[in-house]
């Protein structure tokens, strides 16, 4: 049976996409089957960050009111085996996503596929409800500020109490912290919330630190996701979550600042 | 009467007692006697706190309404009834009206001093009840022994907690936005970063202890101190917040 995992965080703009496109390419590149679904209806973006935007023909919406079916829209993706998008519609709205109809193409989706990440919309109304209702797990993606934790503690409340799960008694579905754009430099300054911090406040298991990089911006970009580029900071960082999310145990890395030498000091770095 | 009369007329009396006693309770004043205005109304400030709204002990004003139909009355009463309200009492202003208190099968109350044109509970201001003189067993009397609510799960933004005619003990943390609420004290074991009020239904000797005190209000029987009004100095380990007179105290433990 596949695991359906969410990607959420009640904040827009912390990385969600980003996280779903490489934690799927990350799970991909394992062998595991994966599939990534856009629940952001009305603002697709998934299919931009995983460079299928011109492949789309038929999306999600479409698939749950019966005007294609799930083969007709899954997008195979051609740089990593194993790894199929199911992209949102641009010109719906969130209404669209029935519970009936989400259900229905999750079930069909959890035959097929190993993994099935869905990628929540920002905020706490239907789209984000919808992603998470018949989740298994949550990876709840926040970044080290006030705002961003706060809207992640409330996502987290959201989780124990609105998903199938627990209306039907079965408690909160487990959730991990992936803490993202994490710059031990401006903790250092005391610009940023620190890991502890961080989790002094949402209390969850963390499943990953993800330093600020220029990669991911250059991988949002160029439409790849970060995680092929192995070489990043960043794309270590989330293969390393990935390789948590399986059950690994992996040092984490690039939390602290590292020491310059003289001459970084001397040069100012 | 001779002395013998009188003590076996004590005695015999001793199976009951009347007191008076200043008691809190909430007014619910109703602007419109439209059942469907109404409802609309009833069902989103039960739906704000259900918890706390629910068999909540209220008196219901009908003062401002102005001139309305008895049946339309009695149908505007039954709907707040209808919306899980347990009604103690109705006020009617000068023009009392024995027929409605008949029909409702509702005391009516005589209050004085002014109720807040808006009194939102949990921090409902308090009204002074009627005199004794009507038999008020309705009133919300503490049970002999509630059970303490225990709140194993970090209390996360957003969520209410409310430990209903008892303690609460929360083991986990309350986050910034979170609220817990109690009829008597309130103990949270991690950081309290969220808004306690302890004491909600008049209870002015209930606590509020914490083991790490950060939060966004305070609150014992109805008073209360915002964030901005705790100084840095009564933040930190292991506080204890308490209500002497109207003021709210937070010391160490």
């Amino acid at each position: 049976m596949a695991r359906i995992v969410v990607i959420t965080s009640g904040k827009g703009g912390v990385g969600k996409t980003t996280t779903s496109a490489a934690i799927a390419t990350g799970l991909a590149m394992q062998g595991r089957k994966t599939a990534v679904v856009d629940f952001d209806v009305g603002l697709r973006n998934l299919d931009l960050i995983m460079g299928c935007e011109r492949r789309v023909v038929y999306d999600f919406v479409n698939v749950i009111n019966g005007d294609a079916n799930l083969r007709q829209a899954l997008i195979k993706d051609k740089r990593t085996d194993n790894l199929f998008i199911l992209p949102a519609s641009q010109t719906r709205d969130k209404e669209a996503l029935t519970t009936e109809g989400v259900e229905r193409v999750l079930g069909e989706l959890a035959k097929e596929f190993e993994f099935v990440i869905c990628d929540s919309p920002a905020g706490i109304e239907r789209g984000a409800l919808m992603a998470s209702y018949f989740a298994d797990e949550a990876i709840v993606v926040t970044n080290p500020e006030v705002s961003s934790v706060r809207d992640s503690d409330r996502m987290l409340g959201i989780l124990a109490s609105k998903t199938k799960k627990a209306e039907q008694g079965g408690g909160a579905i487990p959730a991990t912290l992936l803490l993202t754009r994490y710059s031990p430099a401006r903790v250092d300054k005391g610009e940023m919330l620190s890991i502890e911090d961080v989790q002094d406040i949402l209390s969850i298991d963390l499943l990953g630190v993800i330093p600020e990089s220029q990669a991911v911006l250059n991988a949002s970009n160029s439409g790849i996701p970060v995680v092929l580029d192995e070489d990043s900071d960043a794309g270590q960082a989330y293969l390393d979550a990935v390789a948590r999310f399986l059950g690994e145990e992996r040092p984490y890395r690039f939390t602290t600042l590292e020491k310059k030498g003289f001459f970084g000091r001397l040069f100012g770095g | 009467m001779s002395p013998d009369a009188v003590n076996a007329r004590r005695e015999a009396l001793r199976a009951i007692e009347f007191k008076g006693r200043m008691m809190l309770v909430s007014i619910l004043r109703l602007h419109t006697a439209e059942a469907a205005e109404l409802d609309v109304a009833l069902g989103a400030r039960m739906a704000e706190a259900p918890e706390l709204m629910r068999d909540m002990p209220v008196v219901v004003d009908l003062e401002a309404l102005g001139p309305v139909a008895f049946p339309d009355l009695l149908v505007a009463i039954e709907h707040v009834r209808r919306h899980g309200f347990k009604l103690i009492g109705i006020h009617q202003g000068e023009v009392a009206s024995d027929p409605l208190a008949e029909a409702s099968g509702l005391p009516l109350l005589v209050l004085s001093g002014k109720a807040a044109a808006e009194a939102p509970p949990p921090r409902a201001k308090p009204a002074e009840a009627a005199p004794p003189e009507p038999p008020q067993a309705a009133v919300s009397v503490p049970a002999v022994h509630t059970p303490t609510r225990v709140v194993t799960q970090p209390v996360r933004s957003g969520q209410q907690i409310y430990a209903r005619g008892g303690d609460l003990i929360v083991t986990g943390a309350v986050s910034a936005g979170a609220e817990v609420l109690a009829d008597g004290h309130i103990h949270v074991y991690g950081t309290l970063r969220g808004r306690a009020l302890a004491g909600v239904r008049g209870l002015v000797s209930a606590h509020i202890y914490c083991r790490r005190l950060d939060a966004e209000l305070v609150s014992i029987g109805g008073h209360y101190r915002i964030a901005e009004d705790i100084l840095d100095r009564e933040r930190g380990e292991n506080r204890l917040v308490t209500l002497s007179g109207e003021t709210i105290d937070i010391t160490e433990i």
